[in-house]
């Protein structure tokens, strides 16, 4: 285990700011992300075609996921290492769902009627 | 902030091979891993609605897009409040950081409040149980599996809490072990009788024809568990006075950002449930 330890000096002014600058942009965030959600909400009751509206929502997920991700999550800050491990997993996982689901799309795959 | 508190870097850790902390290299392969396992979870919920079987439960007629859309944008805040936390403890600010410890923890409980009270209506109301059709099987494992992450979250959180209170080494502080042990039981109470007390009175709400009815129905029906959340309310602040030094400091912010990892990510998978689960299906 380990702890984090002295790194070269910054200015403490400087350290101040990054702590200021950082509270500003998490609160814009969750305002993006409040107002991402509201858009999403009414989307699903918009009369628009329904490939268009499933794209939006996927799109709005994606954008929701990625400010968390990479702001909330810090892995704009940290090492990109952390970036690609958890890229790995999210891969990997998005590859298994693509591949259930289109599987299961095959017609002899549908279930047999009863 | 203390006078070192400039000096750290919490991002990068020059002692380990890969210069990062290795709590926080372990969170993000737990992570990674985890995805895995809700990709499952909802590929599973998805191929089935894709092909539903005759006669099944419509899921428009089940579910209550408005409390779902509450309990997310609850859960939204609450990852603001634990991003917060995590900025409070690296600057050294304890107090910022243990009142949005609290903060997170009280809407983590909001959110469980929202999901056991969604649960009850669909079993009870609605008359989808988790054996008596597709849609409530895939549906509870999933979002019952979420909600199970949710509640080790809060646990995590009012641990973590608590352990901002144990003294700094050389402390005369007698006993404070068993201290802990008793402001995180006084805590978890606290937080579980909330939740008992708060659906008490929506279901009293409920059931009651006025609001004048149902606050006397649930003052009668929840006057024990409101007793003992006042109890341990008052326990809680007991435990929580000033008592000299602390060992908690900024040198224990990647604990917090490792938690806050686990809370944040527990975020995103609702983002996901919320669109794939709920929203797709009013289209």
């Amino acid at each position: 285990m380990s702890a984090p330890t002295a790194a070269p000096a910054h200015p403490a002014a400087a350290d101040h700011a990054h702590g200021e600058s950082k509270f500003q942009i998490y609160i814009e965030i969750a305002m993006i992300l409040a107002v991402i959600t509201g858009i999403e909400i009414v989307a699903v009751y918009l009369p628009f075609a329904k490939w268009l509206l499933v794209s939006a929502l996927v799109v709005l997920s994606a954008v929701k996921f990625l400010f968390v991700i990479f702001y909330f999550m810090h892995l704009r800050w940290d090492k990109p290492f952390c970036t690609i491990l958890f890229f790995i997993g999210l891969v990997l996982a998005g590859g298994t769902m693509w591949a259930l689901i289109a599987l299961f799309q095959a017609e002899a795959s549908l279930p047999l009627p009863t | 902030m203390s006078s070192h508190a400039a000096t750290l870097d919490h991002h990068h850790d020059p002692t380990t091979s890969t210069g990062i902390p290795n709590k926080k290299l372990l969170m993000w392969a737990f992570l990674a891993s985890d995805c895995m396992f809700f990709g499952a979870l909802i590929s599973t919920h998805l191929i089935y609605r894709l092909h539903p079987p005759a006669g099944g439960l419509d899921p428009k007629v089940v579910f209550s897009p408005e409390l779902t859309s509450f309990s997310t944008f609850i859960l939204l805040m609450s990852s603001l409040m634990m991003a917060l936390a995590v900025t409070a403890i690296q600057k050294g600010n304890l107090r910022s950081c243990r009142w949005s410890l609290l903060t997170t923890m009280f809407f983590g409980l909001i959110f469980l409040g929202c999901q056991v009270y969604e649960f009850s209506h669909f079993v009870h109301d609605r008359k989808m149980t988790l054996s008596n059709s597709l849609l409530g099987t895939t549906f509870y494992t999933l979002t019952g599996t979420h909600g199970c992450h949710v509640a080790i979250g809060v646990l995590w959180l009012a641990l973590m809490y608590v352990r901002s209170f144990k003294p700094a080494p050389g402390s005369t502080l007698r006993g404070w072990f068993s201290h802990q042990v008793l402001h995180a039981v006084a805590l978890l109470g606290l937080l579980l009788l909330l939740l008992k007390v708060t659906l008490g009175f929506v279901h009293a709400l409920q059931t009651e024809p006025t609001v004048a009815a149902g606050l006397g129905h649930g003052l009668r029906h929840e006057a024990l568990a409101l007793a003992g959340a006042l109890l341990t309310l008052g326990a809680c602040w007991w435990f929580a006075r000033p008592r000299g030094p602390v060992e908690f400091d900024e040198r224990h912010a990647i604990d917090v950002e490792s938690m806050g990892l686990y809370w944040h990510f527990v975020d995103i998978v609702w983002i996901v449930i919320f669109t794939a689960v709920y929203l797709l299906e009013y289209l």
